[in-house]
């Protein structure tokens, strides 16, 4: 009984990570075409600001959040506007070379790594050029549950329900609000939703900071679980990259579903031989998938629901 | 393995077959029972679609009726759903498409597909470098140059080039694979008139004096009415009709579905 | 040269000219996929190589060993710029090669440290590389994964590497003599040596500083001969277009395949040469740290050319090594994110544009790698 309680709670610790680590990039992949190398960096802000704000500034821990979460989206307003759509440089270029000087990364899959990677150096170099090797750690809440000979921190068990609750949330954003209609009319076809009146730039650059809210939020929740150093985004990132490619093109879905496959497979074999090789079995779990299933989990779902609509 | 183009001599990778019969026939491509389907949706049905060695034929019918579907499947590009394929006697329902293409199939796609960033001579090089090397590699690909009328063009990248110029380009470098069978999906889609005789000259000469056999995709009737020695209709992934030119015009069920009518 | 006319990819025309041998073997080395194909060029070219043959000299043993870090880095650049400029595969696993080759070469050479072992090590470190490569490449392009799936599985591919070797801690983890070591890694690989007991040789700081030197000069030419045959041509036309090139007759899936080997055995060759150097190789060069490294490399210089990604190495490495620290990698990244969004080509066919404009702008005959004049870009 204590070992399928451990496993229970390796899986939801698992699934909520993968869960929330994801989030953020599945939205800009899946709507923007980019891919957010510098992710891991984004949950950093959103960890360091966190903390910054509960240590320093001695705000409460809610609070100290939403701070987090506030000055990671601003931040990736900024970089969607210098970085992503090249909307700053150009508008400078434009003034002293008369032309534009770089082009949007939207769709330009490789592109957006390879510039995303850059910014992620940056960023974890300057981090820990600003604000040191370190950062004093804040502690975690609500104790550890008990059974049996073991324990479990209760707050990361109970960070399981809080990824359920922002899938839930962020279905409801993307299918009952304005916005959403707008972003996945984006998605289908961005110059047929251009000339239906869709501004598709300002639904980009909402959607870059809403992406970026999310790695803060994520950020914020785990600031009090992990130690703080400048390249803590580095865990996140591969389980967040793994799970949105895994996930397929649907957000909601594909990163339940892929949070589900990889965070058990995880459990499972980090509980039978140890966190190294549950690492390696979501990796190759993940490599196989790809193989098999290029599209992800959501994409071969569309394809069946296609074969059977039409073919009954 | 090299034709004598300069004679007209026919590729020698095909030659009748003896029919069990002991008829001689010269059927280049075969397809039995052909289907398509993707998810619940049908492209091609049940198709028996056969071309003579040399013969010039034209495939139309309204959008959608499967005629880009079809030639996909020749080229290998898509795998039938059942049905079989046969080029020069052989089954060719699971050969990959670039063995195909060193089978002598060739194919030019509806979107004009050369190598924009290459010059219009590293263009036409790449298929003929695996003919020939040296002196005789320059000749054919000067030859294959002029005979698209791009003389004067070989250090332009392709990507400047007209339309109409890079649909002379693409039907260049698909004949310098030295096909038996060559497949056009629109080719005059968006010319104007001078380029449409150009390139119905140019099928026709092909067809003509290389025996290259041809399915052509065209909407435009006039041109297949110039080129064709055959003509298929196609209607929903079906073989509706097939006959001259002059019988396919008169009548009356094509004319009613290509006005959205059925039969 | 204005008297060479269209030449073939097989021996040169018949020119006279007292460097006729020389003219023929450029033609096997000149070509659209490269530039440099003056007189100027590989004039500028020696002077390069006699100024790096010179340089240990000039700084002495232990900067010349220093720098030719750089130099054995600059394979693996060039092994990225064969499969991503020249086919268009853009991998993130290069030092998946590297680091296999890296832990062949140190396994083989701490168990059989003679030279006749070491020199066997040499070469199972670099067909450990192509043998890796070949395993995913195969997985890869015959399983129908295309674009940018591959470089996501080329990436994860390099976390699994990472995750896997920085667990071999433990005593299990031991072949033969040779412990894998975990974080820690392998020390002890002995130095590079050729040859059996008795004729050997062996190499130390300045010796290895001209071996590399000599096998990335033949490395390079070597490359340039191939990206400029007929098959190099095929490569490119992968690179622009699979699918017209498959319908062009070529298997473009066994293209990727014997590219994507022949660049594990180049980062491969890298990785064997960087734990001869430092006697040493740590799970670090499966980090993604690392591994962007190459990306780094090949976009700044110039990824579809072989000599922008070479220099490119081997300047960005000198710059962030004389930097040092934290600045270095945030200048790194720095530049990365300049020329990506801004001269995503790269500096070395920028500095080519500008050099051929310049050129034809000054009212000259158009020099000879011009497009204007057919001569040179034909065959």
């Amino acid at each position: 009984m204590p070992n399928g309680l451990n496993l229970l709670f390796q899986f939801l610790d698992s699934f909520a990570f993968i869960v929330l680590a994801a989030a953020g990039l599945a939205i800009i992949f899946g709507i923007m075409g980019v891919i957010n190398l510098a992710h891991g960096e984004f949950i950093m802000v959103g960890a360091y600001a966190t903390t910054l704000a509960n240590l320093e500034a001695g705000l409460p821990l809610p609070l100290a959040m939403l701070v987090g979460v506030l000055v990671t989206a601003m931040f990736g307003l900024v970089v969607e506007r210098v970085v992503i759509s090249g909307t700053v440089p150009n508008a400078i270029g434009r003034r002293v070379l008369g032309r534009d000087v770089v082009e949007p990364l939207y769709d330009r899959l490789a592109d957006s790594m390879v510039a995303t990677w850059g910014l992620s150096l940056v960023m974890v170099q300057g981090v820990r050029l600003t604000l040191g090797n370190s950062l004093d750690q804040i502690g975690t809440p609500l104790g550890k549950i008990a059974y049996g000979g073991f324990s479990y921190s209760s707050y990361r068990v109970l960070l399981a329900g809080v990824a359920l609750g922002l899938l839930a949330a962020t279905y409801l954003a993307f299918t009952r609000t304005d916005y959403g209609m707008r972003a996945r009319a984006t998605v289908q076809d961005d110059d047929t939703a251009r000339a239906l009146g869709v501004d598709t730039e300002r639904t980009y650059m909402t959607t870059f900071a809403l992406g970026s809210a999310l790695a803060g939020f994520t950020g914020a929740l785990y600031a009090p679980t992990i130690t703080m150093v400048p390249g803590l985004g580095g865990s996140f990132l591969v389980e967040a990259f793994v799970a949105v490619v895994v996930g397929g093109p649907g957000v909601v879905l594909g990163t339940t579903l892929a949070g589900g496959l990889l965070g058990a497979i995880n459990a499972l074999f980090s509980n039978l031989v140890g966190t190294f090789f549950g690492r390696i079995a979501l990796l190759v779990t993940a490599i196989v998938m790809l193989r098999f299933l290029p599209d992800g989990i959501t994409g071969f779902l569309d394809r069946l629901r296609q074969r059977r609509q039409e073919g009954a | 393995m090299s034709p004598d183009t300069a004679t007209g001599d026919p590729s020698v990778r095909h030659t009748p077959a003896v029919e069990a019969t002991g008829e001689i026939t010269d059927t280049l491509l075969e397809t039995r029972g052909l289907r398509k389907e993707f998810g619940g949706f049908t492209a091609v049905d049940d198709v028996n679609f056969s071309i003579e060695a040399g013969e010039l034929r034209c495939l139309i019918g309204p959008n959608g009726a499967g005629k880009s579907t079809l030639l996909k499947l020749i080229t290998g590009t898509y795998r039938p759903t059942s049905g079989k394929i046969y080029y020069d006697g052989r089954d060719i329902t699971a050969v990959d498409p670039h063995e195909r293409v060193q089978r002598g199939i060739s194919m030019k796609f509806q979107v004009p597909s050369v190598y924009g960033d290459l010059t219009v001579r590293e263009n036409v090089r790449l298929p003929v470098q695996r003919f020939a090397g040296g002196d005789e590699r320059r000749r054919r690909v000067d030859d294959a140059i002029a005979a698209a009328g791009l003389s004067g063009y070989e250090a332009v990248e392709a990507s400047a080039l007209s339309h109409g110029q890079q649909q002379q380009l693409e039907i260049g470098m698909a004949a310098s694979l030295e096909p038996d069978l060559l497949l056009l999906d629109e080719p005059v889609a968006g010319l104007d008139v001078a380029e449409r005789e150009a390139i119905a000259e140019r099928v026709t000469r092909l067809n003509g004096t290389e025996d290259i056999a041809f399915v052509v995709i065209e909407h435009d009737t006039e041109f297949v009415a110039e080129i064709a020695d055959e003509v298929t209709v196609l209607h929903n992934g079906e073989v509706f009709r097939e006959g001259s030119i002059e019988e396919i015009e008169s009548d009356a069920d094509v004319q009613r579905i290509y006005l959205g009518g059925d039969t | 040269m204005a008297t060479e006319t269209e030449t073939t990819s097989g021996p040169g025309p018949v020119d006279g000219g007292p460097d006729g041998p020389v003219a023929s073997l450029r033609t096997y080395v000149e070509g659209p996929n490269t530039v440099g194909q003056s007189r100027p060029f590989w004039a500028g070219f020696v002077v390069a190589v006699l100024a790096l043959a010179a340089y240990p000299a000039i700084v002495g043993g232990y900067q010349a060993s220093r720098f030719s870090l750089f130099m054995v880095y600059a394979f693996l650049g060039l092994s990225l710029s064969l499969v991503w400029g020249y086919a268009g595969i853009l991998s993130f696993g290069q030092v998946v090669f590297f680091g296999v080759a890296g832990y062949t070469f140190g396994v083989v050479a701490v168990n059989f440290a003679t030279p006749a072992g070491i020199t066997a090590a040499f070469f199972a470190g670099i067909v450990g590389g192509a043998l890796m490569a070949a395993v995913l490449g195969y997985f890869m392009f015959y399983g129908g994964v295309r674009d940018v799936y591959v470089t996501i599985i080329t990436l994860v591919s390099t976390l699994v590497l990472h995750t896997f070797m920085a667990q071999t801690a433990g005593d299990e983890w031991t072949v033969g003599k040779a412990a894998l070591g975990g974080f820690n890694g392998m020390p002890t690989i002995p130095n590079l040596a050729f040859g059996v007991e008795g004729a050997a040789v062996r190499f130390g700081s300045v010796s290895f500083y001209y071996l590399v030197l000599v096998l990335l000069v033949g490395t390079y030419l070597g490359l340039r001969a191939l990206v400029n045959s007929d098959y190099g041509r095929v490569m490119v036309a992968v690179r622009e277009d699979e699918d017209r090139t498959r319908m062009f007759g070529y298997d473009v899936e066994r293209v990727k395949l014997v590219v994507f080997t022949v660049g594990g055995a180049l980062a491969g060759l890298s990785g064997v040469l960087y734990a001869a150097w430092g006697n040493y190789v740590s799970p670090q060069v499966f980090e993604l740290a690392f591994a962007s490294l190459p990306v780094i490399w090949a976009s700044v210089g110039g990824r579809k050319t072989l000599l922008g990604a070479a220099a490119a190495t081997i300047g960005i490495e000198f710059f962030r090594n004389s930097l040092g620290g934290e600045w270095a990698l945030v200048a790194v990244g720095v530049l990365l994110l300049v020329f990506v969004l801004g001269l995503p080509g790269g500096i070395v066919p920028w500095v080519h544009d500008r050099y051929l404009g310049f050129r034809t702008d000054a009212g000259g005959p158009a020099p000879p790698e011009s497009a204007e004049n057919p001569e040179v870009t034909d065959s």
